[in-house]
């Protein structure tokens, strides 16, 4: 267990504020918030970079508050990678094994060991050459491997997966997913991706100026924003866990009762999206979408030039629409409207 | 038209610069014939001055090199009190003329307390080719930090903190990955030094002198040969400075690409 106990850490124009925070062992924990909000640093913090100000930081009950990184069996994983320049992918992966007493091994077992680690992360191909060589994947994976060869208490990933394109970040998503299943270890991921957050972890922590404004599970924050911040933040997106299914080449997910469709086709456990704007409103339903439910205007919250309504179809679906459609739909809260929106508007995370 | 002529007269500019630079280089290797160059090379006093001048160089190199590696670094890397005033103090050196420097050195060393202890430990810098290293060092740490400094600026702390995590110690991660990945900025840093010490005449002339075979190095040399009227012996050492400089200039280039001085 990581446990942090009213932290208090300043470090230029960042600062955390008496901050706690508790992470299960094995737990897959992540934290959420925006650039700027000190998650770095709580991050490096924790690692032991940055001594705190005050406060304490525990792991498994043991007091590391003013050990050395080195001392406290933590890997870190940056969004730039941080691969060694200056020696190839092998000796970045085993660098882990060579400098702590307790982890160095025999020559055979050591190049075993790189081996294993390699293949796992799929980058057996590699260990031969410079990082500069490599792709943003295939860097991300080698530092990935990197700090899981020390077997640590700790993971910490500081927005592993932002430097990375689109299709590259799904792989490596589902890589961090199938690691820590494998492996069980304790990991703290840094992101401002709701997405990321939704589909990775057990619990999340919304963090914004170095306070934690709300800890829970990913449905938890998303369906009971406890301040208008972590509403704010949370709320601009549809996303729903369920249980997918293929037929008829399209994926049908049941969410809580509904039935949404989509075009990308999954199945299992997984997380749909939909964008708020791609969703239709209408006070009649409109028989040509793939999705359409009937719902109640739960809650309308004005913008400078958008308005967003939370629609309650047994599920709740977040809603954007320009001022003007508004007012010329007459709508108020409690008004019965349809949904509508397209197959392919729906995402699988 | 207009533009033609802004750009000849430019053009013209950079000619009779670079004419001017060459003649300069050119009177001074052409005025002796090869011959009785290479006969004062060899001549006892200009290779006692060559081998003077290249071990003081070496070694207020090497002093500049193990001081301005942690003092860079910390420059590079810490916040503390009083830093803006430090960068300021630890850049004067640069912008004082050498002979003031070696002033302030002669005054250290001959009259204060400090300087008479060390003296009488055995540590004699007035008048010593020990004085020509100090008066090396002072005049050219500098520059050398600046450099360096740059070089351990531009490289990520987070290469230190990914190794610490990994097991090293916060010396060993620096070992590791910061002061490899420096090498070619301490290289440029190093070779620049070097040749702005075998060339340094201001401090070394204050505190060590121009005693002919004692603390004669290449640019006292020519200075003393200068003043007696040897007019060849002067031009053996400058021309040993010109080819000095000269490959100096290109080590730098080459190595310098990390890290430019200015």
């Amino acid at each position: 267990m990581i446990e942090a106990k009213n932290l208090f850490i300043e470090l230029g124009e960042f600062e955390i504020k008496n901050l706690n925070l508790s992470v299960k062992e094995s737990e897959y924990f992540c934290i959420l918030g925006p650039t700027g909000s000190g998650k770095t640093i709580l991050l490096e913090s924790i690692a032991g970079i940055y001594r705190p100000d005050s406060g304490s930081i525990l792991i498994n009950g043991r007091d590391v508050t003013s050990l050395l990184p080195r001392d406290r069996n933590v890997s870190v994983v940056y969004q730039d990678f941080m691969l060694f320049p200056n020696m190839n992918i092998r000796d970045n992966i085993g660098f882990g094994l060579k400098y702590n007493s307790s982890r160095v091994l025999e020559r055979s077992a050591f190049r075993d060991k790189i081996r294993k680690t390699a293949e796992m992360l799929g980058i057996s191909h590699l260990l031969d050459r410079h990082p500069s060589t490599l792709s943003g994947g295939e860097k991300q994976r080698a530092a990935i491997a990197r700090a899981i060869i020390t077997e640590p208490k700790l993971l910490l990933l500081d927005e592993p997966l932002s430097a990375l394109d689109t299709g590259t970040k799904d792989r490596l998503r589902q890589e961090l997913l199938r690691i820590h299943q494998l492996k069980r270890t304790t990991t703290i991921h840094v992101t401002h991706s709701f997405e990321e957050a939704f589909a990775l972890a057990d619990r999340i922590a919304i963090m914004h100026s170095g306070r934690i404004y709300q800890i829970g599970t990913p449905d938890e924050v998303f369906r009971k924003p406890e301040s208008t911040f972590v509403a704010d933040f949370v709320g601009v997106e549809n996303l729903f866990h369920g249980k997918a299914i293929i037929r008829d080449d399209l994926s049908e997910i049941k969410v809580n009762g509904h039935n949404i469709v989509s075009s990308a086709l999954r199945e299992g456990d997984v997380a749909v999206s939909i964008r708020p704007e791609d969703i239709l409103i209408s006070k009649d339903p409109i028989s040509s979408g793939r999705n359409s439910f009937n719902g109640v205007v739960s809650e309308v919250i004005r913008r400078k030039s958008t308005v967003k309504l939370v629609i309650d179809t047994g599920i709740p679906f977040r809603v954007v629409l320009t001022k003007r459609t508004y007012d010329d739909m007459e709508l108020c809260t409690g008004a019965d409207v349809y949904l509508t929106f397209k197959a392919s508007a729906t995402h699988i995370v | 038209m207009q533009r033609a002529w802004f750009k000849y007269a430019t053009l013209f500019t950079i000619l009779l610069l670079t004419l001017f630079i060459f003649l300069l280089i050119f009177e001074i290797v052409t005025h002796t014939d090869s011959a009785s160059l290479f006969k004062n090379f060899i001549s006892p006093e200009i290779q006692f001055a060559i081998r003077l001048s290249l071990m003081t160089s070496i070694a207020s190199t090497f002093m500049c090199i193990i001081i301005a590696i942690p003092a860079s670094y910390a420059l590079a890397r810490y916040q503390f009190r009083g830093k803006a005033i430090v960068n300021t103090l630890l850049d004067l050196p640069m912008a004082l003329p050498p002979i003031v420097a070696g002033l302030g050195l002669l005054l250290i060393f001959g009259t204060t307390t400090a300087g008479t202890y060390l003296a009488d430990m055995g540590l004699k810098f007035v008048f010593t080719p020990m004085g020509i290293v100090v008066a090396q060092f002072a005049v050219n740490i500098s520059l050398m930090l600046r450099i360096v400094r740059s070089t351990f600026e531009s490289i990520n702390p987070r290469y230190e903190h990914v190794a610490q995590t990994l097991g090293c110690t916060p010396f060993q991660a620096f070992m590791r990955t910061t002061l490899p990945l420096s090498k070619n900025g301490v290289i440029a840093g190093s070779v620049i030094t070097w040749s702005r010490a075998m060339g340094e005449f201001g401090a070394v002339l204050m505190l060590a002198g121009a005693t002919r075979m004692r603390t004669e190095t290449l640019p006292i040399a020519l200075y003393l040969n200068i003043s007696s009227g040897e007019l060849d012996l002067a031009i053996a050492s400058a021309t040993i400075l010109i080819c000095i400089s000269g490959v100096a200039l290109y080590l730098f280039e080459v190595k310098g690409g990390l890290a430019r001085p200015y």
